[in-house]
Parts: structure tokens; C-alpha cells; sequence
């Protein structure tokens, strides 16, 4: 008890100075030009990915290496971006990159970001077999088309594929595989008006699928 | 046994994987009639498409927001995808082909998908996304783009 309260005390400056720095990092480092912080905020005059939802969606790891070296994810843009239809967003790319710190700090404040009332349960880790896998690339690229709007990786092991979505060729090193989920099952939740159809998977569909981007990983990715 | 198993796999994969790939447009294949062509088929013609959807700003915004990543902002095809795609997006100013189409197959490609007609897998469907009132009215779109109607 004598070390209780101190430690207590301790860890709660802890925890709020973390938070109070963290928070103004993305004014300071010019983020919040570019990326929506609140889904409040009009989409038209943000031309980069939302991020009021980074927690639920990037791999920490990922997140940090990108931070600090950026490639390019979205091709023609995004959605808002005026030149997106023409291949040529007029947001320069890649994303500038922050020194190792920025990064480090920078990660974590994105880290805690998510949305309350997206589906959190974590989905089972058993990887596809070898013939679910085949079964599942086939349903992507063939049943349901995906390639055509997004990268995903061929025979060969290289990102092949359309470029109206982000790419999906490092998808299991880059997003958690709840969010990928939820990106299926429920879109509106995340992005109202997507220019991706919807599909309507049952729920067995959407964990093959989201199992199946998960073992998308291209090992440079830089 | 296994080595056999694997190669049948092997084999169907490849088969597979190149429905978005250059076969499906070497081979038109039939398509197959996606309406269940019953005895009792309506005795008068239905009503036209033209009168009861007409191209709207709608329809014109709808076809703006989906159909351009691929078909291109005039609908000739060229699309931010189309370059990337193993079969080319339809040219939606290409009368010749068009007017093979009938506007219910139209309809059919834009509901369910290239695949469930018979044409290139990268068309995805959009039955989900698009209410039928729309997916009209887009086959409308497509004939204006065309010039042309189904001979």
C-alpha cells in the first residue's frame, strides 16, 4: 500500500503527459492538412486516409517503419482527391518522412486512436490451410473481383492488380486483421460513401477473406 | 496419390486464375440466359427502359462514382484500372459490340458481374451496392454512350 499510491500518482502523470503531448503532434507535424483526425470534419478538403481510426487499423510495427520511410499505398490517390480519376492526385506522394522519434511518438498517438463502436473481438489466429488458402486466392481475385480495384500478389510474388484502392499487397503486414474484418462486414461503419461495392459477405466468407489478406505480405516493402 | 491431388490442384488454379486473364476474351463465351426463360413468357413486350429510367444527373453521378475507376471518366474504357487489368474494361462507346447486347444482359453484367454472365471476373457485382431503378438507368446511360440499341 506504502508504494501503491506513489506508483498510482506516478503512472497517471505518466499517462497524461503522454497524452497531452501526443495529442497536439499531429497540428505540429502538419498532419492534419491532409488527414481527417474526426469524422466530423468535411472529407472533401482532406485528401489523405482518415485516421481517427489508425488504432483499429495499422499494425504498430508497420506503422512506425512507414513513418519513417513511406511508400506508396494508394496509387491514384484517394477517394477526395481531385486528380484521383485521372491517376494523378494532386496530393504529392509519397508521405513525407519523420525522423525515428517523431515516428516513435507519433505511432503511439495514432496507436490510440479508434472508433467506439467498431467490432473489437479479436478473430481466431488459425491460418488458412494451404487449400483453403488457393480456395480463398480464388474467390479475390475471381469470384469477387477485388483485383481490379486492388493490388494483391501473383504466382510470381508480385503485387499485381488495379489501383482505385489502396493496395493490398503488403495487406498482413500492414492492417490487423479485425479491421480488415470489419472493413468487409460492416464499411459504412468506417467510410459512408466508399467507391467499393458492396458485398454482403456471411460472416465464414468474410474471415476466409480477411485470413487470406493477412498472408499478403511483400518482404521489401520499402 | 498426393503428388497426383496436387497436380490436378495445380492445374485448376492455373485454369482459374486466368479468368481475369487473356482467355476470357479470346473465347466469347455463350451467354447463358440469366432470366429463367419460363412458357409463360409476358405475352406483351415489357416497357421500355428508356420511359420508366431515365438517365438522371443520378444516374450520371452513380456512373461517375463506380463505373469510371475502371471504364473512365467518358466510359471509353480507360479508367484508372483499365491498364492493369488482363482483359480491358468495356469500351462503353463501342457501338459494335454493344448492340449485340441486349439491355437485360446489360443489366445482368452490372447486377451480378462479369463472372455470373460469362464475361471477365474484374467486373465485380453491384446488385448490393445499386438498387435495380439505378442499374436501368445505367443500362439507359450505357446506350447513350453507345449510340447504339440491341439489333
Amino acid at each position: 500500500m506504502k508504494f501503491f499510491i506513489p506508483a498510482l500518482l506516478f503512472g497517471c502523470l505518466i499517462i497524461t503527459s503522454s497524452v497531452q503531448a501526443d495529442s497536439t503532434l499531429p497540428e505540429k507535424l502538419g498532419c492534419t492538412s491532409c488527414h481527417r483526425f474526426s469524422s466530423d470534419e468535411p472529407t472533401e478538403s482532406h485528401k489523405a486516409p482518415d485516421l481517427f481510426y489508425a488504432g483499429n487499423k495499422f499494425q504498430k510495427n508497420w506503422l512506425e517503419k512507414f513513418l519513417q520511410n513511406p511508400m506508396v499505398i494508394r496509387k491514384a490517390g484517394t477517394i477526395n482527391d481531385p486528380g484521383f480519376l485521372k491517376g494523378a492526385p494532386t496530393l504529392a506522394q509519397p508521405h513525407p518522412a519523420l525522423s525515428r522519434k517523431e515516428a516513435a511518438k507519433m505511432t503511439e498517438f495514432l496507436i490510440s486512436l479508434s472508433l467506439p463502436d467498431l467490432a473489437t473481438e479479436q478473430m481466431d489466429d488459425t491460418p488458412l490451410t494451404k487449400s483453403e488458402r488457393v480456395r480463398t486466392k480464388i474467390l479475390f481475385e475471381r469470384n469477387y473481383g477485388c483485383i481490379a480495384c486492388h493490388e494483391g500478389i501473383n504466382l510470381a510474388g508480385q503485387a499485381r492488380g488495379g489501383i482505385s484502392g489502396p493496395s493490398l499487397a503488403n495487406a498482413g503486414n500492414r492492417l490487423k486483421a479485425n479491421w480488415v474484418f470489419n472493413k468487409l462486414k460492416t464499411p459504412e461503419k468506417i467510410l459512408p460513401k466508399s467507391r467499393m461495392p458492396l458485398y454482403k459477405f456471411d460472416d465464414a466468407t468474410a474471415i476466409k477473406l480477411t485470413k487470406y489478406m493477412m498472408t499478403l505480405k511483400i518482404g521489401d516493402w520499402k | 496419390m498426393i503428388s497426383k491431388n496436387c497436380l490436378l490442384l495445380v492445374g485448376s488454379i492455373v485454369l482459374l486464375l486466368t479468368g481475369c486473364g487473356e482467355n476470357a476474351r479470346e473465347t466469347p463465351r455463350v451467354v447463358p440466359p440469366t432470366t429463367p426463360q419460363t412458357a409463360e413468357a409476358p405475352s406483351t413486350p415489357p416497357t421500355p427502359a428508356l420511359e420508366t429510367h431515365p438517365v438522371t444527373e443520378k444516374t450520371r453521378d452513380v456512373y461517375q462514382w463506380y463505373c469510371t475507376q475502371c471504364h473512365g471518366v467518358t466510359g471509353k474504357g480507360n479508367g484508372i484500372n483499365a491498364k492493369l487489368l488482363t482483359v480491358p474494361p468495356r469500351d462503353h462507346t463501342k457501338a459494335d459490340y454493344l448492340e449485340t447486347r441486349t439491355d437485360s444482359q446489360l443489366f445482368d453484367a452490372i447486377q451480378q458481374g462479369g463472372l455470373a454472365v460469362g464475361r471477365a471476373p474484374c467486373m465485380p457485382s453491384w446488385g448490393n451496392t445499386l438498387d435495380e431503378d439505378t442499374i436501368h438507368s445505367l443500362v439507359r446511360y450505357i446506350r447513350e454512350l453507345c449510340e447504339c440499341e440491341a439489333i
